[in-house]
């Protein structure tokens, strides 16, 4: 991407809060960036958007939660050269995956018998339906995420994943540890870092809102250990973990072997 | 022999510059406007369903997620519901606390919905990032009125979206003294911006299409001081009653447009928010607010819903105001401590305050410190079916004008109402 040429960008939305999109319009740096953007679809703050047409850069925040989000996908990856899968719902399902429920006993608890026209799915991260070119992490994404993403595609580069847990950041401002001084069962040792260990820093132990960290380094089984002998169950350990990694397959089967041990 | 014509709905599929995603659709005979609706299309999320079996600390750090604009509302109100649920009370310096985090939601909810959703529209643009250099100041005052707002938050919150520093019992953290001193000096350096944009905001035009009687919902303050918290609904029919019994005169139901539940107060549809606020609690408002609602009381009418977005700009105003003295009223007590324990009993609670967009309401179950029941009704949710009836009323004068500018005034009707559709449909329970 020339260093002149006006960016095309697109953010759509899908099922969720509308919080990363806030938070992206939210930042005073927007506004200096707007000479190398041009905005074609941003319906939160543009009247003046169209979901179908081509785009250098995609924005998408949301889980895919119905058949129209199915298609929505579908159109933004024909349509955008890069798409960028913004914030805990599109990338990996959101707090609306965290239940083992099926579909239409949730229905039913909500809506009774009543129908609807439109055709709800589960929450599924974007992913699962179409390739995604990059990940922002964060239930929201830090406002220095954007930055960094798309400051660094702007200029022709890629940006790299973070491949280190909370823990790093909160080790390296010396914080109190949340789970070993408090005994608060904090996710920040498998939880990917980014936020500077925000919520241990209040003395709150994490809940994982920037999902488990990548490359299968996740050690939930050592993890489950610990919790494990603060005395929760089983249960408790993948629910907790479960609160923004629903979709995650490894969690059950690395947390099983840390109570089978004990079982022999 | 005469054959009927055939008439396309008019559809906006995507209403733009409110949060999350519906559409409105109106459908035109010969005899004039057929049907209006609003067809909310954002996905459902089961919010309640997903949270009953789950830990009570950990479903308290989900509700937040139900909406960002109004994120510190559903925390701080989710965090009430379950107080009184397991029987604790705050300290007075801690719901103080709690209100001005509240306050700082309400500071950047109204100037992000003000500024750069309502004021494009009355100014000819798509929206504001393209009013960038043609309107300098009030984009400036946008931002510093949102960026105070989110500050606010940030400090006691611990970030301006999904406050995890909230939680039973009072706060994870609190900041210095010296930083809460600074928190009040920055809203009193704000004071000037709000009143021009109170200013600024009177002198837009309040369609008479959409003239008539409304019944605004509100939830009575405590205290008789205008505010956020409450203990009671009032409604503008002079009827009041327990939050706990909202279920007495209130009714959802699900209309097949729509993944967000209707609702209707005895029987008929009802409106939340800042004008109904100001309609049903303006007696109990004070300082400059009380001045310029005196001044202004034939434009904060209870007849229009567009006299909502002057009512917004009052409560800037207001709550900026408001804050300071909440601030001095914690200063008072420091050194504060942040948090109490709360011993997690079995029990019910409801909680109602006030959202940026109107009535929100809290009933949270507790059985073995896990959430045995969740009713969440957001302030969206309550206005749907007002809202459609707007429209319907704003269709019915134009539907034979020119469709582009139906579309436009069916839009700015919806957008003065500040939707939250990301609420609507977290969604609520039978």
């Amino acid at each position: 991407m020339g260093q002149n040429k006006r960016i095309k960008v697109g953010f759509y939305a899908l099922t969720s809060c509308y919080g990363c999109q806030l938070q992206f319009a939210m930042m005073d740096e927007l506004l200096n960036a707007l000479g190398r953007l041009e905005v074609k679809c941003w319906y939160m703050l543009d009247r003046n958007s169209v979901e179908d047409e081509p785009v250098d850069i995609a924005l998408i925040e949301g889980s895919v939660s119905t058949e129209e989000g199915v298609e929505l996908v579908k159109k933004i990856r024909k349509n955008a050269k890069i798409v960028v899968a913004v914030g805990a719902c599109a990338v990996q399902g959101g707090v609306q995956s965290w239940t083992d429920k099926p579909l239409d006993e949730l229905w039913k608890t909500v809506y009774g018998d009543a129908k609807v026209k439109f055709q709800p799915k589960m929450a599924e991260p974007v992913s699962k339906y179409i390739k995604v070119d990059y990940n922002i992490y964060g239930c929201p994404p830090e406002k220095r995420d954007f930055i960094y993403a798309l400051g660094t595609l702007l200029i022709g580069s890629w940006p790299e994943d973070i491949d280190y847990p909370v823990c790093v950041e909160c080790r390296l401002r010396g914080y109190p540890c949340v789970l070993i001084e408090k005994s608060e069962p904090c996710l920040g040792p498998l939880t990917r870092a980014g936020c500077d260990a925000r919520c241990p820093a209040h003395g709150i132990p994490c809940i994982g809102c920037r999902g488990a960290i990548g490359y299968d380094v996740a050690w939930f089984d050592s993890l489950a250990r610990v919790f494990k002998e603060r005395g929760l169950t089983r249960e408790e350990i993948i629910e907790r973990m479960k609160i923004f990694n629903a979709h995650n397959p490894k969690i059950e089967g690395m947390v099983d072997k840390i109570f089978e041990v004990v079982k022999e | 022999m005469s054959m009927k014509n055939l008439y396309l709905p008019i559809t906006v599929d995507h209403i733009a510059r409110v949060e999350g995603k519906g559409g409105v659709e109106i459908a035109v005979d010969d005899e004039g406007v057929k049907e209006v609706r609003l067809n909310i299309i954002e996905g459902p999320r089961f919010f309640e369903a997903i949270t009953v079996g789950k830990k009570l600390d950990e479903a308290l750090a989900v509700y937040p997620r139900i909406c960002s604009f109004c994120s510190a509302a559903h925390k701080l109100t989710a965090v009430e519901a379950a107080e009184n649920a397991v029987g604790f009370t705050p300290r007075e310096e801690i719901q103080a606390l709690r209100d001005v985090l509240y306050i700082g939601d309400m500071l950047e909810s109204h100037a992000l919905h003000l500024y750069l959703l309502v004021l494009p529209d009355y100014l000819g643009y798509s929206g504001p990032l393209h009013m960038v250099d043609e309107y300098k100041k009030e984009i400036g005052i946008a931002l510093e009125l949102k960026n105070l707002g989110s500050w606010v938050m940030e400090v006691l919150g611990s970030r301006a979206i999904h406050q995890e520093n909230a939680v039973l019992g009072g706060f994870g953290r609190l900041p210095d003294k010296s930083i809460l001193e600074t928190m009040k000096r920055r809203l009193k350096g704000a004071l000037p911006k709000v009143e021009y944009t109170f200013e600024l905001f009177a002198k837009l035009e309040q369609y008479g299409e959409v003239e008539g009687p409304i019944t605004h919902l509100a939830v009575k303050p405590r205290g008789d001081v205008y505010g956020i918290y409450g203990d009671y609904l009032k409604a503008s029919d002079g009827n009041e009653f327990l939050s706990e019994d909202y279920r007495e005169h209130i009714k959802e139901f699900v209309v097949e447009h729509s993944f967000a539940k209707h609702s209707h107060y005895h029987g008929k549809p009802f409106m939340v928010g800042a004008i109904s606020r100001v309609v049903n609690n303006a007696e109990t408002l004070y300082g400059r607010a009380k001045e310029l609602y005196e001044g202004h009381k034939e434009l904060l009418k209870a007849t229009n819903p567009f006299a909502n977005n002057l009512a917004q700009a009052l409560e800037l105003v207001y709550f900026t105001e408001r804050a300071i003295d909440l601030i001095d009223k914690a200063l008072a007590k420091w050194p504060v401590k942040p948090r109490d324990g709360v011993k997690i009993r079995d029990g019910f609670g409801v909680s109602t305050t006030e959202a940026p967009r109107g009535v929100l309401v809290y009933a949270l179950g507790v059985r073995d410190g896990k959430v045995s029941y969740a009713d969440i009704i957001t302030p969206t949710a309550f206005n749907l079916a007002m809202m459609e009836e707007h429209v319907r009323m704003m269709a019915e004068k134009h539907y034979s004008d020119d469709p582009e500018r139906l579309k436009l005034l069916a839009e700015m009707v919806v957008r003065a109402y500040d939707p939250c559709i990301s609420c609507s449909v977290h969604v609520a329970r039978l």
